[in-house]
């Protein structure tokens, strides 16, 4: 399995952000986390995200798919409060699904936005018993209310997650069924 | 007090200002975050309007689902409401010291001088460049939320504030505790996270000084009513919401205190001892589970518990390997919630649970 390549047209934003062009087939994430993808996707790096990868579709103000791999007890999943102003979210090897998700969502929610658990079941991922969630995110900033889905398990005592949200109207319907094969084409190396 | 304020002219300062108050105010009207429940509006905006006399006409209530303290009123006459602050108050003289406090820095044009003061040019000419570039000030609430008032401007404030509560026969001691009551929630926060402030908070600095300051305002004139009753039967059909929105926000030292406040201040409730239990279970430090089980159950020995009561109860159990428990507590928790989006995950634990 080739390890992720990020090549190909590289665009340099503001603020030394850039986009790689993840192409379609086995791609890894991490040491541990490997997933198949069709079609391209752009995986956005810059310094400071934090702990998950970041892709798009359609640009990072629409839709962003977070691809955890292996996140240690203690650790943030998100990049920390420049600021100190607002409360940091971090996994502990002991959480349940309802934890993680909590753990989502307040990661979700540290702007002021509003999140709704629509369902959380018992789901396969990464080749393991999992669980599956899906939410309404009603954004703070300009109000765009966002439909979301995730799949997460703990392997060893490591978090192995992938979000995906997008604008409830158009986007999400578009790159859903993608997202969900890509959920379970998922494998967690032991 | 001074008389009502015409609407400015569009060239001037002033003008800008009230246009871009206003395009805020549109925003917000049809801001998925506004509440718009007319019942519980109409109810503060009248609070409003015997604190704001003359101006009652040009205020205009808008109650934000944020679950933070603030409030805030713009020289246009919008003032904002979050829920966080109606979930802190344990009154309705507390909801009219914050009010009357903002009602103090509008009949005092104070955004306005603070427009015109050259020190705050450069602040403010910051937040005009950040609000064409996201194009949006929903964060910040008000022009001052960017670049403040003075503390002669939030003396003045206080000040008025106090004359309107009395006026309008509030007792003007529940102000201070107002204030009282924040310092706590905030010092009970761990060191690490201290820098991070309410947003009302940030703008409004010494409020320990402040506390102190009303209490003597207080003590010059006191008595007066408190509207205890009145404000807890308004509000109790929000509560439940408001609990699970401030158990969302992950700050649990906070959380315990203005609970435990909260538990402390009145008959026991059911829903704040449930959602106590629920941040000592989510904090989970030594003896939390402990303190869980002792609020959940007894949340429910008083009834009218939420179902989110037998989860936590549930989750501990298992926790602990009392399976009986466990597996009785969930089955609750289903049959009080069987809409509720967890339930497949219960199903899931109930059967590992085995019958
Ligand atoms: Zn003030």
């Amino acid at each position: 399995m080739k390890t992720l390549t990020l090549a190909l047209s590289v665009v340099v934003l503001a603020g030394c952000a850039a986009m790689a062009k993840v192409d379609s087939g086995d791609r890894t994430v991490g040491d541990r986390l490997a997933v198949n993808i069709e079609g391209a996707w752009n995986h956005l790096q810059a310094p400071g995200l934090g702990p998950a990868q970041t892709w798009t579709r359609e640009g990072l103000t629409v839709d962003q798919l977070l691809l955890y791999s292996g996140i240690k007890n203690g650790e943030l999943v998100h990049a920390p409060s420049r600021s100190g102003r607002e409360k940091d979210f971090a996994f502990r090897a002991g959480m349940l699904p309802d934890e993680i998700v909590a753990m989502y969502e307040g990661m979700l929610t540290r702007d002021g936005s509003s999140f709704k658990l629509t369902r959380l079941e018992p789901s396969p991922f990464g080749g393991l018993k999992g669980f599956r969630f899906d939410f309404v995110l009603t954004r703070k900033l300009d109000n765009v209310v966002l439909s979301g889905m995730g799949w997460g398990v703990v392997s060893k005592e490591e978090l192995f997650a992938i979000l995906y949200m997008a604008p409830r109207l158009v986007f999400f319907s578009r790159h859903a069924a993608q997202v969900e094969k890509i959920a379970l084409s998922a494998k967690v190396r032991e | 007090m001074p008389a009502r304020f015409a609407r400015p002219e569009v060239g001037t300062d002033e003008g800008g200002l009230w246009a871009m108050m206003d395009r805020q105010e549109t925003r917000l009207q049809r801001s998925p975050f506004a509440i718009r429940d007319a019942g519980l509006r109409d109810y503060v905006q009248e609070i409003a309007c015997r604190l704001g006399g003359t101006h009652c006409p040009d205020i205009r209530v808008h109650l934000v689902r944020t679950p933070m303290f603030n409030a805030t009123m713009a020289p246009n006459g919008m003032m904002q409401v979050w829920t966080g602050l109606m979930l802190r108050m344990d009154n309705e003289a507390q909801l009219a010291a914050v009010l009357g406090h903002e009602i103090g820095h509008y009949v005092e044009r104070h955004t306005l001088d603070r427009l015109r003061d050259v020190k705050s040019r450069t602040a403010f000419a910051q937040f005009l460049g950040a609000f064409g570039l996201i194009g949006m000030v929903g964060q910040l609430a008000t022009v001052a939320g960017a670049f403040g008032y003075s503390r002669d401007q939030e003396r003045d404030a206080d000040r008025i504030g106090a004359v309107l509560m009395r006026k309008a026969g509030f007792d003007v001691a529940e102000a201070s505790r107002v204030w009282a009551n924040l310092v706590a929630e905030v010092n009970s926060r761990p060191e690490a996270e201290r820098a991070a402030n309410f947003p009302l908070f940030a703008t409004h600095p010494g409020a320990e000084e402040r506390a102190e300051t009303l209490a003597k305002l207080a003590a010059e004139a006191p008595g007066g009513e408190t509207g205890r009753e009145a404000w807890q039967a308004k509000i109790r059909p929000y509560r439940r919401e408001w609990l699970a929105e401030e158990i969302k926000r992950g700050r649990r030292e906070e959380s315990i205190t203005l609970l435990t406040r909260l538990i402390a201040g009145g008959p026991e409730q059911a829903d704040y001892l449930a959602a106590r239990g629920e941040v000592y279970r989510l904090r989970a430090q030594e003896k939390d589970f402990d303190a869980a089980i002792a609020d959940f159950t007894a949340a429910v020995a008083l009834g009218g518990e939420t179902p989110e009561a037998h989860r936590g109860l549930a989750y501990i159990f298992r926790q602990r390997n009392q399976l009986p428990e466990a597996r009785a507590s969930f089955q609750r928790y289903i049959e009080a919630a069987p809409q509720a989006p967890d339930v497949a995950m219960i199903r899931s634990y109930l059967e590992e649970l085995g019958k």
